[in-house]
C-alpha cells in the first residue's frame, strides 16, 4: 500500500517536473528575434494617431546571446500596426494583434484583428494561418495560455477582453470567451469608460490577470483551459490605486508574488498570491519615479528577470520631444521571502519613448524598444546586480513596440 | 418546339402538383423564445425578476389550413433565449441568450449564442454548441442567406457581429466585429450607440443594422465568402431625432426598407438603392393615433407575403398597472412608391405584444403577448390585410420571439 502510494507521489512529481520543464523558456545558441511596429503612425495622443511610420509590419533579426550578435532587421510579414506579439509554447506559431487606426473616427475605437503566423524555424519567416476579429476595438494586448490552445486579448477601446481557441494546426478558431468591463475612474480624460490593457495567465493556467486603466482594477478570472472560459473570481479584483491606471502585470516565476505597473502615477504595486485560492494581497506600493519629478510620464513595460533576482519597468514621455518626461528603464532588487522591491538604479534607454522592452530568454541582455527615436537598443545586464550597461548594439526599426524571442532550430 | 413546349407544360404540372402537396400538408412547427428569468426591461431594469416560470424555448404545431396552434411544449431548456433565427435549410435553429445575473449594471448583461439541430419530425431540438456572441445584452439574430453565417446586436456593448457556421450547423469563428459609435439626443437610452436588429437584405449583399441609441439605419456591405461586413463608416440614414430604430423589414424585392423606431413609434419607409447601398427617407408614417396620450414602445415589423402589406405592434411599456396601446397596426403597401396607408389597428388579445409574426402561406398572424402570456392567432384578409379574431390562443408564458419551421422538411 505504501508503496503504491510512494509510486503515485513519484509519478506526480514526476509530471510537475516535467510540466515545469516545458513551460520554462528553452534557452538556445541563437534567437529570432520579432519586432512588432506601428506602421501607420508613431504614438497615440490622447487617443488619437500622431505622426509617421516607414515600418511595413514584423521585422526579424538573428540574436547570439553569447556574443551579443544582432544581424540587420528584415522584414518578417507585412501587416498594418502590429502592435503585440505572442508566440506559442511550442514556439511554432506567432500571433499578433493589429489595430487600423484609420478604421473608425473616435479615440480609441480601432478596428483590430488577430493573425495567426507559422514560424519557418530555419529561416524566421512568417506564414499567414489565418485573421479574424478580436471582438473587440484598439486591441492592445495578446497572451497565450500554458497549453498553447488559446489567445486571450485585452480591448482596451471597447472595454472588454476576449479568448479564441487555437486549432491544433496553429490557426486560430472560436471564440471561447468574452468579458465586458464597466465603470470608470477618476482622470476624467482618461478614465471615462473601463479601459482593460493586459490579460496573463498564473503560472499554473487556472486563472487569468486583467489589468484595467480605465477603472483602476486589477480583476482575477478562473481560466478553464478545456473550454477556455473565463468567470469571476472571488473576491473578483483587486483596487488599486485610484487614478493609477494599472496598465501591464507580471508574475515571478514562483507564482508567489505579483507586480501590477501603473501607467499613470509609475507605481509597482506589489502583491502576494495565493495560488491556491487565486487571491492577492497586497504587499508594497513600489515608487518608479523620482520624488521630485515634474512633467509627463507614462510607465509602461514591466518584466521579470529569468533568475528571478531582478524587476525592470519602462517610464516614458507621452507626446512629443516638446514634453519634457523621464524615459528610463528601473531596475528593482526583488527581496525572495517578502517579494518586495528595492530600487537598483533608473537608466536612459539611449532613445526617446521606451514604451517596451524585452530581456532574452538567456537573461544577458535587454532590449529597450524607442517607439519615438525608432530604435532597440541593447543592454547587457549584470546576472548579479542586475545593473544595465548600454552596448554599441542597436537595431534601426521605425516605430518599435513590441519584441519576441522564438530560439533558432537547425 | 412543340415538344419542347410540352415538356415546359410537363415541368408547370409537377410544379403545380408539388405547391399543392405542399398545400395540403401546412404543419409548421412555431418556436417560442421566451425570458425565463424577469418579464420584461423596462428603464433597462430587468422587471418581474422570478415571475417568469419559462424554462427556454418552446414548440407548438400550426396547421396552417385551419389556424390551430396545439399545445407549447418544452423544445430546449435554456436561460433567456430571447431571440431566434432559423436556417435557410430548415434543420438549425440559433438562440441568443441574455444572463442577466452575469454583470451588475442594465444592459450589460453576458450574452451568448447557441446552435440547435431541429428533429423534423418531432420538432425537438438538440443543442450543438453555445459561443460568446462578442457583446453584452445581445438582442437579436439572423442568418444570411446562405446560412453560413449568423449576425447579432449586441445592444449593451453597441456592436454587431458575426459568427461562422459550419458544415454541421454548429458554430465557428468570429468573421466580423464593427463597434458603432455615437449617441443621440435621448439622454436616458441614447447616450451610447445601441444597434437593436442586423437583417442582410433580400440580395445578401448588405446588411442593414439599426442603431436604436444613435437614430441611424446603417447599410453595411456584406460579404457572403467571408462573412466580413464593411466599410466601418458605411452609408446611413438618419431617423427623427429620439426615435429610437429598433426593427426593419424589407418589401419582398428589396426594393423598399421599413424602419420601425420603438419611442416615436415612427415607420421610416426608405428607398434602397443596391447599387450604392444607400438608404432614402421616402415617408415618415407615425402608427400611432393622434390623441394617444401614454407611453409606447413599438416592438415588431413585418411585411406580408404578398408584398402588399405592413404590419407592426405598439405594446405598453410597462405592466397592467399603465395603460398603452398593445394593438397591431396594419398598413396598405403603394407598389410602386413604397408609402403606407393606414388599414386598421387591432387588438392583440393580451398585454404588450412585443412581437409577433405572419405564418408562410400569409393567412394567419400569431400576436405573443409578453405580460398576459399568451399567443393569440388573428385571420388576415388577404385582400385588405385586415386583422380578425379566430378566437384561438394558447398559453406560453413570457413570449418574446415566434420563429415557423415546416414539419418534416
Amino acid at each position: 500500500m505504501k508503496n503504491i502510494r510512494n509510486f503515485a507521489l513519484f509519478v506526480i512529481l514526476v509530471a510537475l517536473s516535467v510540466r515545469l520543464a516545458w513551460s520554462s523558456p528553452a534557452t538556445a545558441d541563437e534567437y529570432f528575434v520579432y519586432v512588432g511596429t506601428y506602421t501607420g503612425f508613431t504614438f497615440m495622443n490622447e487617443g488619437l494617431p500622431a505622426g509617421g511610420s516607414h515600418s511595413n509590419g514584423i521585422y526579424m533579426s538573428r540574436f547570439k546571446p553569447a556574443t551579443g550578435e544582432l544581424s540587420k532587421p528584415e522584414l518578417a510579414a507585412e501587416i498594418v500596426n502590429p502592435a503585440y506579439l505572442a508566440v506559442a509554447p511550442n514556439q511554432r506559431f506567432l500571433y499578433v494583434a493589429t489595430e487600423d487606426p484609420l478604421s473608425l473616427g473616435p479615440d480609441f475605437d480601432h478596428a483590430s484583428y488577430i493573425s495567426a503566423f507559422a514560424i519557418d524555424q530555419t529561416n524566421g519567416k512568417l506564414h499567414l494561418l489565418n485573421t479574424l476579429p478580436t471582438g473587440g476595438t484598439s486591441t492592445c494586448y495578446l497572451s497565450i495560455d500554458k497549453t498553447g490552445h488559446y489567445a486571450m486579448m485585452a480591448n482596451f477601446g471597447s472595454s472588454s477582453v476576449t479568448v479564441i481557441r487555437i486549432n491544433d494546426d496553429g490557426s486560430l478558431g472560436q471564440q471561447t470567451a468574452f468579458i465586458k468591463h464597466i465603470g470608470h475612474g477618476r482622470d476624467a480624460s482618461f478614465q471615462n469608460k473601463a479601459h482593460p490593457h493586459s490579460i496573463d495567465v498564473s503560472p499554473d493556467n487556472r486563472f487569468a490577470v486583467v489589468s484595467d486603466l480605465g477603472v483602476d482594477k486589477v480583476f482575477v478570472y478562473k481560466f478553464d483551459e478545456k473550454t477556455g472560459t473565463l468567470s469571476p473570481d472571488n473576491p473578483p479584483f483587486v483596487e488599486a490605486e485610484s487614478g493609477g491606471g494599472p496598465r501591464h502585470f507580471v508574475f515571478d516565476a514562483a507564482g508567489k508574488f505579483g507586480y501590477s505597473l501603473h501607467e499613470m502615477t509609475g507605481f509597482v504595486t506589489v502583491m502576494s498570491w495565493d495560488s491556491a485560492a487565486g487571491t492577492f494581497t497586497k504587499v508594497q506600493d513600489a515608487k518608479t519615479l523620482a520624488p521630485d519629478f515634474i512633467g509627463a510620464n507614462d510607465s509602461a513595460e514591466i518584466a521579470i528577470h529569468p533568475n528571478g533576482r531582478f524587476l525592470y519597468e519602462s517610464n516614458r514621455r507621452f507626446r512629443g520631444p516638446d514634453l519634457f518626461g523621464p524615459d528610463s528603464i528601473g531596475v528593482f532588487a526583488i527581496d525572495p521571502a517578502k517579494g518586495t522591491l528595492t530600487e537598483v538604479e533608473q537608466v536612459p534607454p539611449q532613445g526617446t519613448m521606451p514604451r517596451q522592452f524585452a530581456i532574452d530568454p538567456t537573461g544577458g541582455y535587454l532590449f529597450a524598444e524607442n517607439e519615438k527615436s525608432g530604435n532597440v537598443v541593447l543592454f547587457r545586464i549584470d546576472g548579479n546586480t542586475g545593473k544595465l550597461s548600454p552596448t554599441k548594439t542597436e537595431l534601426k526599426i521605425d516605430v518599435p513596440v513590441c519584441i519576441v524571442f522564438v530560439p533558432v532550430h537547425r | 418546339m412543340r415538344r419542347i413546349r410540352c415538356a415546359f407544360c410537363l415541368v408547370i404540372l409537377f410544379a403545380l402538383a408539388g405547391s399543392s402537396a405542399l398545400a395540403q400538408d401546412k404543419d409548421y412547427f412555431v418556436y417560442v423564445g421566451t425570458y425565463t428569468g424577469f418579464k420584461f426591461v423596462r428603464r433597462s431594469k430587468t422587471n418581474g425578476v422570478g415571475e417568469s416560470h419559462s424554462k427556454g424555448i418552446y414548440v407548438s404545431r400550426f396547421h396552417a389550413d385551419t389556424g390551430d396552434l396545439g399545445e407549447a411544449q418544452l423544445a430546449a431548456e435554456m436561460i433567456n433565449p430571447s431571440f431566434l433565427t432559423i436556417s435557410p435549410n430548415h434543420r438549425f435553429l440559433y438562440a441568443v441568450s441574455e444572463d442577466p445575473y452575469s454583470v451588475g449594471p442594465p444592459l450589460d448583461h453576458a450574452s451568448y449564442v447557441s446552435a440547435f439541430a431541429i428533429d423534423s419530425s418531432t420538432g425537438k431540438l438538440r443543442l450543438l454548441n453555445t459561443v460568446p456572441t462578442s457583446g453584452t445584452s445581445t438582442c437579436f439574430i439572423s442568418m444570411d442567406k446562405t446560412g453560413k453565417f449568423v449576425l447579432m446586436a449586441n445592444f449593451g456593448s453597441g456592436s454587431v457581429s458575426v459568427v461562422r457556421v459550419k458544415e454541421d450547423g454548429s458554430l465557428g469563428e468570429l468573421a466580423s466585429f464593427i463597434q458603432d459609435v455615437g449617441h443621440s439626443v435621448n439622454q436616458f437610452i441614447q447616450t451610447e450607440p445601441h444597434p437593436h436588429s442586423i437583417l442582410v437584405t433580400p440580395d445578401n449583399r448588405y446588411a442593414i443594422v439599426s442603431d436604436l441609441g444613435t437614430d441611424k439605419v446603417l447599410a453595411f456591405r456584406f460579404d457572403s465568402n467571408t462573412g466580413m461586413l464593411s466599410p466601418p463608416r458605411p452609408p446611413s440614414a438618419s431617423v427623427y431625432p429620439g426615435s429610437g430604430p429598433r426593427h426593419f423589414a424589407f418589401d419582398p424585392a428589396g426594393k423598399f426598407g421599413y424602419q420601425l423606431s420603438e419611442m416615436s413609434g415612427v415607420v421610416d419607409v426608405l428607398a434602397f438603392d443596391s447599387s450604392k447601398g444607400t438608404l432614402t427617407t421616402v415617408q415618415r408614417a407615425q402608427t400611432m393615433p393622434h390623441d394617444f396620450f401614454g407611453i409606447n414602445h413599438s416592438g415588431e415589423i413585418e411585411v406580408h407575403p404578398s408584398g402588399k402589406f405592413l404590419y407592426e405592434s405598439n405594446r405598453r411599456t410597462s405592466s397592467d398597472d399603465e395603460w398603452g396601446l398593445d394593438t397591431i397596426g396594419v398598413f396598405a403597401i403603394d407598389p410602386v412608391k413604397g408609402t403606407l396607408t393606414p388599414v386598421q389597428a387591432s387588438p392583440t388579445g393580451g398585454i404588450m405584444p412585443r412581437t409577433f409574426t405572419i405564418d408562410p402561406t400569409g393567412k394567419y398572424l400569431l400576436a405573443a403577448n409578453q405580460i398576459s402570456n399568451n399567443v393569440v392567432i388573428y385571420a388576415i384578409d388577404g385582400a385588405t390585410g385586415q386583422l380578425s379574431k379566430t378566437g384561438k390562443e394558447i398559453a406560453v408564458d413570457t413570449p418574446v420571439c415566434l420563429k415557423f419551421v415546416p414539419v418534416g422538411h
